[in-house]
């Protein structure tokens, strides 16, 4: 199965997408990269595909499709030979799945609120995202990475916090992270973004910078439709 | 392992409490339960110290260590007790799919679920539909087979079989009939029923939706 061809449909802006891509290159996995053209108004590959959620990336396996970034990444990780991504110890597992869903389901409707509201609101959302990232930050305990010597699980999770944080925060116009208030998660963002590995699958930070600074009144207008839980 | 400290800390009517006390029964692991009533605000010590993230149940303590989120804790029981159940498939795509169908579970029919039971007029009815219809879509991945697992009882199925002690609740909220709307989804619930670890943890019907009224403010 795993001489399979590998396909990941992705999108150059997307974290999510680079989740999977970078777990791909770790583990040395040929793949051919199928990049969306737009977002709003996705391929048929892809709606085949991911029919539920209708978003990239997908890991299309020889004819079987997987959704859900982390879970690609879990995928990748026991679908193929090499380093292993998810440590052996099921405590350990269990901490690094935690974490990974921390930054999903806790971490990223308030980071998204804290960068495009104004005002009072504003201020309760960057309050919140800081104090996550504080928490998040103190699971690197010295280490070079969150994974230990080299890049795990929950490094590649964190992938939006080393690459794509400082964009967003440019674009809106809004500091979130110094390293004075997080030199242990800025030196762990350094530390990803220059891995020999991830570098070749990073999209280009002025590209990105322009992308999203086309798009921020869309951004904006996404956060009247959410309402924080 | 005599000597294994195993605590669970719930709530009996916790439909992701469920999950981890059925698999901690499937694989036969003895575990003392930790009762923690969610009818009152504040969290109790134990579980601000063991979940100071979330606070939130369930919790499992294992020789003092917490394992959080009820999905973590059945993939954590599943790999520290390995013997002869398994309740994740062996085959990485089936492993795959049942995270994603058990997500699904968390990110759909929950959060419908909840809107149902809170909304009122033209918003329940939408929730109503919606719940179905994503109760419908877990129906068509059962197919015909006995189980989400297949042949076994496993990770899809202790993810998903606590809501069906919220079906009778559904019935009465929403005038619906759970047989008319997802017949196969009824038989499925009644094989997992035949099961020690599903009928000695799941509530009755009419327990879950009392409490729920009581969480809800229903009348």
């Amino acid at each position: 199965m795993s001489e399979t061809a590998v396909k990941l449909i992705g999108f150059f802006d997307s974290p999510f997408a680079h989740r999977a891509e970078v777990a791909l290159r770790l583990k040395g996995v040929p793949y051919e990269l199928v990049l969306e053209k737009d977002l709003g108004n996705k391929s048929e590959l892809l709606l085949k595909h991911n029919p539920i959620h209708k978003k990239v990336p997908v890991l299309l396996h020889g004819d079987k499709a997987i959704c859900e970034s982390l879970l690609i990444v879990e995928y990748v990780d026991e679908a193929f030979d090499g380093p292993p991504l998810l440590p052996a110890d099921p405590f350990d597992r269990a901490d690094a799945r935690f974490w990974a869903r921390f930054l999903d389901d806790k971490c990223s409707t308030p980071f998204w609120l804290a960068l495009w509201t104004e005002g009072e609101a504003q201020k309760g959302f960057a309050k919140e995202i800081q104090e996550s990232l504080k928490l998040l930050e103190a699971q690197l305990k010295g280490k070079r990475f969150f994974g230990g010597d080299d890049l795990g699980f929950l490094d590649i999770a964190a992938c939006g916090f080393a690459h794509w944080l400082s964009v967003f925060e440019e674009v809106a116009g809004v500091t979130l992270v110094t390293p004075q208030e997080f030199p242990d998660l800025c030196r762990w963002g350094k530390e990803y973004t220059s891995h020999e590995i991830v570098k070749q699958c990073l999209p280009d930070r002025a590209t990105l910078l322009a992308h999203f600074s086309a798009k921020k009144d869309y951004f904006v207008s996404t956060v009247k439709s959410m309402a924080p839980n | 392992m005599a000597s294994e400290d195993v605590r669970c800390v719930d709530f009996w009517c916790n439909e992701f409490g469920m999950r981890a006390r059925i698999a901690l029964r499937e694989k036969r692991v003895g575990f003392e339960f930790v009762e923690e009533d969610l009818r009152v605000r504040e969290r109790s010590d134990l579980v601000r110290r063991m979940n100071p993230v979330h606070r939130s149940i369930p919790i499992l303590i294992h020789d003092g260590r917490p394992v959080c989120g009820s999905m973590n804790i059945v993939e954590y029981v599943d790999e520290a007790w390995r013997g002869e159940t398994r309740l994740l498939p062996a085959d990485s795509v089936e492993r795959a799919h049942a995270r994603f169908w058990a997500d699904f579970v968390d990110n759909k029919v929950y959060p419908a679920q909840t809107r149902f039971f809170t909304g009122r007029g033209e918003a329940k009815a939408a929730a109503l539909a919606e719940l179905l219809a994503h109760l419908r879509q877990l129906e068509s991945v059962l197919g015909d087979k006995a189980f989400f697992g297949g042949d076994e009882f496993g990770f899809l199925d202790v993810a998903f079989v606590p809501f069906s002690a919220m079906f009778y609740g559904y019935e009465q909220h929403g005038g619906v009939s759970m047989e008319a709307e997802c017949p196969r989804l009824m038989r499925w619930v009644r094989r997992c029923e035949e099961r020690e670890s599903v009928r000695s943890v799941l509530p009755s019907g009419v327990d879950m939706y009392d409490i729920h009224k009581e969480f809800y403010g229903i009348e």
